[in-house]
């Protein structure tokens, strides 16, 4: 019991190294009027989250950013899952799109922004292309090898039984295959929140995190990418926190020790 | 041989029929240039580049900051990886602050660190020095973490001289799990290269796609995705193929 709650308080010596950086951050801020440029001190940096938040500018952006990552998310990893299924179950389906997928998957992500601004412009469209891409690549492997690792012998009772096609495919290799589909819609969270920052700042038009950075890059706002920078960090976090937790709960059944 | 050969060939149909339909289509005129250029087209511009000689300046330009920033990073990650699992006071110290870190992404640092550094050199080779650091520095510390404790308690009893337990024990221990480590730290390296130069630069294939790009200049653009491709895919291939010669007790493990 008692060591438990011990685990909760964290240990100090965590805490020593990020208040030095902050520390040296702020004396670097105070050193003269150059240094008062490049770096923020902490008053600015508080100052800046009271403007941010009181303005709403924050607000409207992180709605932005999260909404893109969450819709790239879902179209891209629907796409890779059904592309994944289908890839695993027909092997026509495997020679035809799997040397496409691995062709193309091997230009990255963010290098192909040049070619999307010239086909879908500058905006949302082009950033949510990007976005869905990202989640679709992890999502389309996962389930590829997730179902090609179900046992054979299961699908051999399925075959016994009479089952068709695709009540071996629903009843057999698709729960089997769940747990790691599940872990590679985890990484494409992790992708679909880099490559919505990313396409935020390599896209110029429109709202979100990466277009607010921009605008504060171009101004020499400091504080504000500061800010910024830190919730990015938070909201990644506490994404995958949740995905986290939302695989613990289903699948339990799943896990050993 | 004939039977690989074989078995590899109905893998090359999909690839052709979309060489033909982009040909086709690219030849029916429906499209402007800006648009949809023909793979003769792009080619072609290849060709130019390559003779000009700007994709060779562009590329030498792009290397120079990958293999600095990731010599770098992959140096002093899998020294710090490991030092941070071997001492439990500077992992006490570090780690914490490590897994902050860790949570925003690189790109994300990309505007502050302009802000700090400007847009020169030093800014393209730091942003590639941190990614590979990361990336590195967590496989060294995770595979050091692996490895049994057992082993460790074997070589104090036996009083292994430090140097020993490194050589004997640690190294060949960590390093095909560090090796992949490094192959994903490179790949990561080159996509944020490559995103820093779209943003900011004189030079660099990032550079020519983005100049491609305002001046809608589709085939310069096409040249460089296909480039930044198969620059992406020889170097994995590159990292797959030593890690095979290196570390053969793996591949053997594999096979």
């Amino acid at each position: 019991m008692q060591n438990s709650f011990y685990k909760w308080i964290p240990d100090w010596r965590g805490w020593v190294l990020p208040i030095l950086v902050i520390l040296a951050w702020d004396a670097m801020s105070r050193l003269d009027a150059n240094h008062a440029y490049a770096f923020a001190s902490l008053g600015q940096i508080w100052a800046g989250v009271v403007e941010l938040s009181r303005s709403g500018e924050l607000l409207v952006n992180v709605q932005a950013s999260v909404q893109r990552a969450l819709t790239g998310l879902l179209l891209g990893a629907s796409a890779g899952f059904l592309v994944g299924s289908l890839v695993a179950v027909s092997r026509t389906a495997n020679i035809l799109i799997t040397p496409i997928y691995h062709a193309i998957r091997q230009v990255p992500l963010l290098g192909l922004v040049p070619l999307f601004a010239l086909w879908f412009g500058n905006g949302d469209t082009s950033k949510l292309i990007v976005v869905s891409l990202s989640a679709f690549y992890p999502v389309v492997l996962s389930t590829f090898e997730g179902m090609l690792q179900v046992d054979r012998r299961f699908n051999e009772v399925g075959q016994v039984y009479r089952l068709s096609r695709w009540q071996i495919y629903r009843r057999i290799t698709l729960p089997a295959a769940l747990p790691q589909v599940f872990t590679g819609f985890s990484l494409a969270l992790a992708f679909a929140w880099l490559s919505t920052i990313g396409s935020e700042l390599l896209f110029t038009a429109g709202a979100g995190l990466g277009n607010l950075m921009m605008n504060a890059q171009e101004a020499s706002r400091m504080d504000v990418l500061i800010i910024v920078t830190f919730v990015i960090g938070v909201l990644g976090y506490g994404m995958s926190l949740l995905i986290k937790l939302a695989s613990n709960h289903l699948f339990k059944w799943r896990q050993v020790g | 041989m004939t039977r690989d050969w074989k078995q590899f060939f109905p893998f090359l149909i999909s690839p052709f029929l979309l060489l033909v339909v982009w040909w086709w289509v690219a030849a029916a005129g429906w499209y402007s240039d800006d648009v949809l250029v023909s793979p003769g087209a792009v080619v072609a511009t290849l060709e130019e580049l390559t003779a000009n000689g700007e994709l060779a300046l562009h590329l030498k330009a792009s290397f120079f900051r990958l293999l600095t920033g990731f010599g770098l990073g992959a140096l002093t990650g899998v020294l710090f990886g490991i030092w941070m699992a071997i001492s439990p006071r500077v992992e006490a110290f570090a780690l914490p602050l490590f897994q902050g870190l860790r949570q925003v992404p690189t790109i994300a640092l990309i505007p502050i660190l302009i802000l700090l550094l400007g847009v020169d050199e030093i800014f393209k080779v730091i942003i590639v020095t941190k990614a590979a650091f990361l990336t590195v520095a967590l496989a060294a510390y995770d595979a050091t973490k692996g490895v049994s404790k057992n082993y460790f308690e074997v070589a104090r009893i036996y009083h292994l001289p430090k140097t020993t337990l490194y050589r004997k024990l640690i190294i060949p221990a960590i390093t095909p799990p560090v090796f992949t480590g490094l192959r994903i730290a490179f790949s990561r390296s080159w996509t944020i290269l490559v995103a820093a130069e779209l943003l900011a630069a004189d030079s660099g294939i990032g550079q020519m796609m983005q100049l491609g790009r305002e001046m809608f200049r589709l085939d310069v653009v096409m040249v460089g995705v296909v480039i930044t491709g198969l620059v992406g895919f020889s170097i994995d291939k590159l990292f797959k193929w030593a890690e095979i010669r290196l570390i053969p007790w793996q591949a053997a493990v594999k096979a």
